[in-house]
C-alpha cells in the first residue's frame, strides 16, 4: 500500500484537496484504493469508560450520559442481580482494579489515547494504556485457533463502504464492559463500526450481542477523536506503576533514570564500536510498493538462549545453556564494569528471581523483548513500522526523522526513530527509563542506555537482526549481539501475563526468606 | 508429606531435559527446585488455560487414601495451543502422569515439561524458543 496521506498535519491538508467526500459531506484521508485511512492518534470523548448509561457523579467517577442507543441496556431480568452487585463492590472487583485487560470495547472508551495504524491487510490500534494492542484482520485471514477465549477476543474486518465492520468472537467473561459493573457472558458477540466523519473524527459504534445476559442485542455509540497535538503515545505501566506505589517493585538507585554514571566506573570507550559487515543476502525477497524491503509478518527470534544469558554459557544452577549472542567485542564477553558484573552474577541467585520485571508481567524493554521469547508481528503501513510483541507489548517506529522526546521522558520501551539504509532498517531508541533486565539471568541495562538496532532481510522468511548497546553505566564500551528471526505463517494470540501470575507469590516467599536469613 | 513421589533415574534424565527447556517469564531455578523431582499420577481435577503458565491441577492419591491437590505448571496457554493441547485433552477426571520439580517453598506445586495419557500418548508443554527453527 502506498498512501502518501498519513496524518502529519501538513500532508494531510495537501491530500484533503484530493479526496472525495464522505456521506456526511466531509473531505477525509483515503488510501490509494479509496477506502477511509483511519491512522492517526485518537481519543474518545465520552464518560462511557464510567458507565455506559445515565449516571450521576460518585466519588470514583464523573457523571455522564447514556452512550446506549435507545438510553439503557436490555439486560434480562435474572442477570441484574449480578451488575447490581458489580456496582456495589466494584472497588474489589472490577477486573481493571488489578490491571486485567480492558476488553475491546472498554478499552476504547478510556481516558487514554490510542493510535491505529493501516494498511491493505490489518489495522492496528496500540493503546497507551499498559501497551495493550488490538490487531484486527481486515484480509480475511484465516483465524487458526477457534475456540479458546481471550480477554481482547479475536477480531475480523472488512470495510462496507466507507465503514469498517469488525466482528469479535472468542471473548472470555472476565471483563466489563464499564467501571459501573455492566458486564457479559461466553455467549458474547461484538460488532464494530468504525466511520470516519471527517478528518478527525471517527464515530464509533459497537453492537453487543449475548443472549445469555441481554434480551436482544443493544449498541453503544461515541466520537473519537484524533489527538492533532500529540505526536506520539506515551506509557501507562498500569500493574508496574501499582507496584511501585506498593513497594512491591523496588526502586534501584544505581539504574533507573536519573541515576548517575558511578564514580567508581573506568571511562566508557564510546569509540570502540563494531564495524561488522551486513549480513548476506542468501534470496530475494518481496518489495513494498515504495521500493522498501516487505520485513512483515510473523516472525520468532533463533536467540538462542538469549533469555537466560547474552554469552556463551553452559548450564549452571538451573539456567539452561545460552549460544551466545554477542558479536562485539569479538570474545563474546560483555564489557561490564566491575560492579555491574557482581550485580549481575547476584541476580542468578534464587532470591533475586522476584526482581525481574517479567517475572511481574511487566514488559521486557529493548532488546529483550525481541528474544523473551515470545513471537511478535512486525507491520508496515504509511510512515511506520510497528512491532507487537504477543506478550502484550508493542512498539511504535516512526520513519519520519523526527527528534527524540525531551530527556525527562522517560519509558520501558524507550524512544524509537527509524530509517532505512538501503535494505536494512535502522532504528535509534534513547529514553528510557532502566527498569529492565536484558534477561532472566540478569544481564544489567540502564536508564543511560542507547540503542542502534538493525534489521536486515536475508530472504523472504529471515530477518538478521543486531542490536548494539551503549551504556555508560554498567558497561565500559558499546557492544553488538545478533540473531536471526525467523517468519512463520502463524498468528499472535494474546498473553494476558496478569491474569493467573501466582508466581510471583512463590518468588516473593523465596525472597523473603533468603531476606529474613540475612 | 504423604503423597506419592517417586524419586528415579528417569526423573533425573528428564531433569536434563528440562534444563534445555526453562520458563520464558520468569526464572525456572528462583521458584522451583532442581533438587526436589517428583514424579506424579492423578486425576484432573481442572485444566486452566492461563497465562503466563497453563496449570493443571490434579488429586494425587496418599498412602492413606486421602488425596492430595497438586497445582502442576506448565507453559503459557498460547504455546501449548500452539503444540496441538485441546480442551478435550484434560477434562476432570482425566488420569495422567507427570514429572517434574517442587517449588521452592514447599507447596504441592511443580512446574511439568509434558504429561503422559492414559493411553501412552504424550503431550510436551515447551517453549516459544523452541518453534523458533
Amino acid at each position: 500500500m502506498k498512501n502518501r496521506c498519513f496524518p502529519g498535519l501538513s500532508l494531510l491538508l495537501t491530500c484533503l484537496s484530493l479526496l472525495p467526500l464522505t456521506a456526511f459531506g466531509q473531505e477525509i484521508p483515503r488510501t490509494d484504493a479509496g477506502l477511509p485511512f483511519l491512522q492517526g492518534i485518537w481519543q474518545a470523548q465520552t464518560r462511557a469508560a464510567y458507565n455506559l448509561e445515565d449516571h450521576v457523579a460518585r466519588a470514583d467517577m464523573q457523571a455522564g450520559t447514556s452512550v446506549v442507543l435507545g438510553g439503557s441496556i436490555p439486560y434480562r431480568d435474572s442477570a441484574l442481580a449480578k451488575r447490581q452487585n458489580n456496582f456495589e463492590n466494584r472497588a474489589e472487583l472490577d477486573p481493571l482494579k488489578k490491571c486485567f485487560l480492558p476488553g475491546p470495547t472498554r478499552i476504547m472508551a478510556m481516558p487514554f489515547p490510542f493510535q491505529i495504524f493501516q494498511n491493505d491487510e490489518h489495522v492496528a490500534i496500540t493503546f497507551e494504556w499498559t501497551q495493550v494492542y488490538r490487531l484486527i484482520y481486515t484480509a480475511g485471514q484465516e483465524h487458526l485457533y477457534p475456540g479458546f477465549e481471550f480477554w481482547m477476543g479475536d477480531a475480523r474486518g472488512q470495510w462496507e463502504g466507507d465503514t469498517l465492520v469488525v466482528e469479535i468472537n472468542d471473548l472470555n467473561d472476565r471483563t466489563w464492559l464499564d467501571a459501573a459493573g455492566n458486564y457479559h457472558s461466553l455467549a458474547a458477540h461484538i460488532t464494530e463500526r468504525y466511520t470516519l466523519v471527517d478528518e478527525n473524527t471517527i464515530q464509533y459504534q459497537a453492537t453487543i450481542d449475548d443472549p445469555e445476559i441481554f434480551s436482544e442485542p443493544w449498541t453503544i455509540e461515541f466520537p473519537l477523536l484524533r489527538q492533532t497535538a500529540m505526536p506520539r503515545l506515551l506509557e501507562y505501566q498500569c500493574q508496574a506503576e501499582a507496584e511501585e506505589v506498593s513497594g512491591d517493585f523496588e526502586r534501584v538507585e544505581k539504574q533507573w533514570y536519573p541515576a548517575p554514571i558511578p564514580a567508581e566506573n573506568i571511562p566508557f570507550d564510546t569509540d570502540a564500536g563494531a564495524d561488522l559487515p551486513l549480513p548476506e543476502v542468501i534470496s530475494a525477497f518481496n518489495r513494498r510498493d515504495d521500493g522498501s524491503p516487505d520485513i512483515s509478518g510473523y516472525f520468532v527470534s533463533d536467540a538462542g538462549g538469549a533469555n537466560y544469558g547474552l554469552e556463551v554459557r553452559e548450564n549452571i544452577a538451573m539456567f539452561p545453556p545460552a549460544r551466545g549472542v554477542v558479536v562485539a567485542p569479538a570474545d563474546g564477553v560483555l564489557p561490564y564494569q566491575d560492579w555491574a558484573r557482581a550485580e549481575q552474577l547476584e541476580r542468578r541467585e534464587a532470591w533475586r528471581g522476584y526482581d525481574d520485571p517479567t517475572a511481574h508481567c511487566f514488559v521486557a524493554g529493548i532488546p529483550r523483548s525481541h528474544y523473551v521469547p515470545s513471537p511478535f508481528y512486525i507491520l508496515q503501513t504509511p510512515g511506520y513500522v510497528v512491532i507487537l510483541h504477543e506478550r502484550m507489548s508493542y512498539r511504535v517506529i516512526p520513519l519520519d526523522g523526527r527528534e527524540h522526546l525531551s530527556e525527562s521522558i522517560r519509558l520501558w520501551m524507550g524512544d524509537a526513530v527509524g530509517h532505512w539504509q538501503g535494505d536494512t532498517l535502522v532504528v535509534e531508541s534513547s529514553n528510557y527509563n532502566g527498569k529492565a533486565w536484558l534477561n532472566e539471568l540478569g544481564d544489567v541495562t540502564s536508564h543511560a542506555q542507547t540503542v542502534v538496532e538493525t534489521y536486515t532481510p536475508v530472504s523472504d522468511s529471515q530477518i538478521i537482526y543486531r542490536a548494539t548497546i551503549a551504556d555508560p553505566i554498567p558497561y565500559s564500551r558499546p557492544w553488538t549481539i545478533e540473531m536471526p528471526f525467523n517468519k512463520q505463517s502463524e498468528e499472535l494470540l494474546e498473553v494476558a501475563c496478569l491474569e493467573d501470575n501466582n508466581d510471583l507469590e512463590h518468588l516473593r516467599d523465596v525472597r523473603d526468606e533468603h531476606r529474613a536469613q540475612m | 508429606m504423604k503423597h506419592k513421589i517417586l524419586l528415579s533415574i528417569a526423573s533425573l534424565l528428564f531433569s536434563q531435559l528440562f534444563v534445555s527447556s526453562a520458563l520464558a517469564h520468569h526464572s525456572f531455578s528462583a521458584e522451583f527446585d532442581i533438587d526436589k523431582p517428583v514424579s506424579l499420577s492423578g486425576k484432573v481435577t481442572r485444566m486452566q488455560w492461563s497465562n503466563p503458565h497453563g496449570w493443571i491441577y490434579i488429586d494425587v492419591e496418599n498412602e492413606d487414601g486421602s488425596l492430595t491437590n497438586w497445582a502442576l505448571e506448565t507453559s503459557a496457554a498460547n504455546n501449548l495451543i500452539r503444540r496441538g493441547w485441546k480442551r478435550t485433552h484434560l477434562v476432570a477426571g482425566t488420569v495422567i502422569q507427570v514429572q517434574g520439580f517442587q517449588a521452592r517453598n514447599g507447596s504441592t506445586t511443580a512446574n511439568i515439561r509434558g504429561i503422559i495419557l492414559e493411553d501412552g500418548s504424550r503431550l510436551f508443554s515447551g517453549n516459544a524458543d523452541e518453534l523458533s527453527k
